[in-house]
């Protein structure tokens, strides 16, 4: 019998860390998820040894990254494993975290997502599948074509769209953990330089590096480790999907994204209205304008509005990449996924400072990868 | 003897009379039409390569977006060029270069066609061309 996340087992984040996300450095990677994971249990007030499996959410940096990270934590012997999804790896790496928790098999278990930019290898252009315009386009060059299309539907002008990237870095200015920390005007985000189509460099994400971790628990884990149950905050929903053949659908970044985000409100038995704050994949401005619409909060075409009357800040009925999303905060690949978990949970405990989203109660977590794939975590105060 | 060449030929053959035509596929099992040609197996039904074969797509259709790519770090080509996503007459939704290196005077909905650019020569000289996309000559 088939069973979504809400029926199992109770699962709860208790713990939350990161490494800051910043342009490649010569800091080893292990260092980064070192100091992500340190001060996951620092937040949990767990030990290591507490910790019965991890899954190391990354893409970039090579083959077998876990345990020659992980071993200078104190070699317990627990399952390690590296889980590649593209952007979406640490929203995949925590997702099978929670399941272990969900399913019964662990009490305690940890996400890391670490990565540092470098040469990869990418399998679809191992498929002998060429098309016309291979390496012409880049992943900047198809939301460029997404955002002229979605412009000339809609009327909407490229200084509207543009005010996403105004509204992320804003709130990246005041995130710690944030490769860009620093207001923007709408000025100086038109002012470019033009990457591709009417998208300016402040409007595609930073891709740096850095890390973020996620420990899960039980209630069990919970009651016999002492974990603060005031602080914990439980996972209501985690699903994932990949692409079908849309026949009717031009924009299928969009139908994946609302077919991904329909099943997870229905499995935690939310609306989209009950969401107080979400983070999305906004490697480019033009993916929050598609996906608070495929999401349900607001009508098609009726996004860019919503941002200009400010439904979408802090302080908006519900607050879009807090964080300063892929935008402002960063977009390290491995790491992104997770560090949206750690934001979503530290804004559900009320301990944001001045990113507070007041009263936030249910959040959402969005990422999408190559080939492609869609992940969303709905995560809510049990306080 | 020097020849004409495609770029790619296994998408599209390097002389034509008119409009050229673009390799696509079709499944028979379902009908599904794609582009590129692949011989793995349906994507949309999951029918074995057996049932897929090759079919001749028009290079006639509609433009449903551009981008003028300003920033690009491969060597092939250089800054500017214009990317258009067309959605052929015989259904597959495909992305190719444009013609024009801007996209200044195009607009979404405009009736496009394939056509055969110059792309210099190949080592033994053989002059090598490129499907590219123009926007038909009469507006409809």
């Amino acid at each position: 019998m088939k069973k979504h996340l809400r029926e199992m087992r109770p699962v709860y984040v208790v713990g939350i860390g990161l490494h800051r996300y910043q342009r490649l450095s010569e800091t080893p990677y292990v260092t980064l998820g070192l100091t992500a994971v340190r001060e996951a249990l620092a937040d949990a007030a767990l030990e290591w040894r507490s910790v019965q499996s991890a899954h190391t959410g990354t893409a970039l940096i090579g083959m077998a990254a876990s345990r020659p990270m992980l071993r200078h934590l104190g070699a317990t012997g627990i399952p390690m494993a590296q889980v590649e999804n593209a952007s979406a790896s640490g929203s995949t790496a925590f997702r099978q975290a929670c399941i272990d928790v969900a399913s019964g098999m662990t009490d305690v278990s940890i996400t890391v997502g670490v990565d540092k930019p470098g040469p990869v290898a990418m399998a679809p252009g191992k498929t002998r599948m060429r098309d016309l315009v291979g390496s012409r386009v880049v992943p900047f060059t198809h939301f460029a074509l997404l955002t002229q299309e979605y412009m000339t539907r809609y009327g909407v002008s490229a200084e509207q769209i543009a005010q996403v990237a105004v509204k992320n870095n804003r709130n990246g200015a005041n995130n710690p953990y944030a490769q860009r920390q620093k207001a923007v005007t709408l000025e100086e985000v038109m002012a470019g330089p033009a990457i591709s189509g009417s998208l300016t460099r402040l409007q595609c994400c930073p891709v740096g590096e850095g890390a973020a971790a996620v420990i899960v628990a039980s209630d069990d884990a919970i009651a016999e480790l002492g974990i603060d149950r005031n602080r914990a905050v439980r996972v209501i929903a985690s699903v994932t999907k990949t692409e079908q053949v849309y026949r009717d659908a031009k924009n299928f970044d969009a139908e994946l994204t609302r077919e991904t985000v329909e099943q997870a409100y229905r499995e935690a038995g939310i609306a989209p209205a009950d969401l107080d704050l979400m983070e999305l994949h906004d490697a480019f401005t033009i993916e929050e304008l598609l996906y608070v619409e495929a999401m349900g909060l607001c009508d098609p075409g009726k996004a860019a509005g919503a941002i200009a009357a400010g439904d979408f800040d802090i302080g908006g009925r519900c607050a879009v990449s807090a964080s300063g999303g892929l935008l402002a905060m960063g977009h390290p690949i491995g790491p992104t996924g997770a560090g949206q978990i750690a934001e979503i949970t530290r804004q559900l405990r009320g301990e944001a400072g001045v990113r507070q989203q007041p009263n936030a109660k249910t959040g959402l977590a969005h990422m999408v990868g190559v080939g492609a794939v869609c992940v969303v975590h709905i995560l809510q105060r049990s306080a | 003897m020097p020849n004409r060449k495609a770029v790619h030929p296994e998408l599209y053959a390097p002389d034509s009379a008119g409009i050229p035509f673009l390799n696509g596929g079709k499944c028979r099992a379902c009908g599904y039409v794609f582009f590129p040609p692949q011989r793995y197996g349906c994507e949309s039904c999951g029918a074995p390569p057996e049932k897929l074969e090759a079919a001749e797509l028009r290079g006639c259709g509609r433009l449903h977006s551009h981008a003028t790519v300003h920033l690009h770090q491969g060597k092939d080509i250089e800054a500017p060029f214009t990317v258009g996503l067309i959605v052929l007459d015989d259904g597959p939704a495909i992305r190719s270069l444009l013609t024009n290196r801007r996209d200044e005077g195009l607009t979404i909905g405009d009736r496009m066609n394939s056509v055969l650019v110059a792309a210099g020569a190949d080592q033994d000289g053989n002059e090598m061309v490129e499907l590219r996309f123009a926007r038909a000559e009469a507006r409809k």
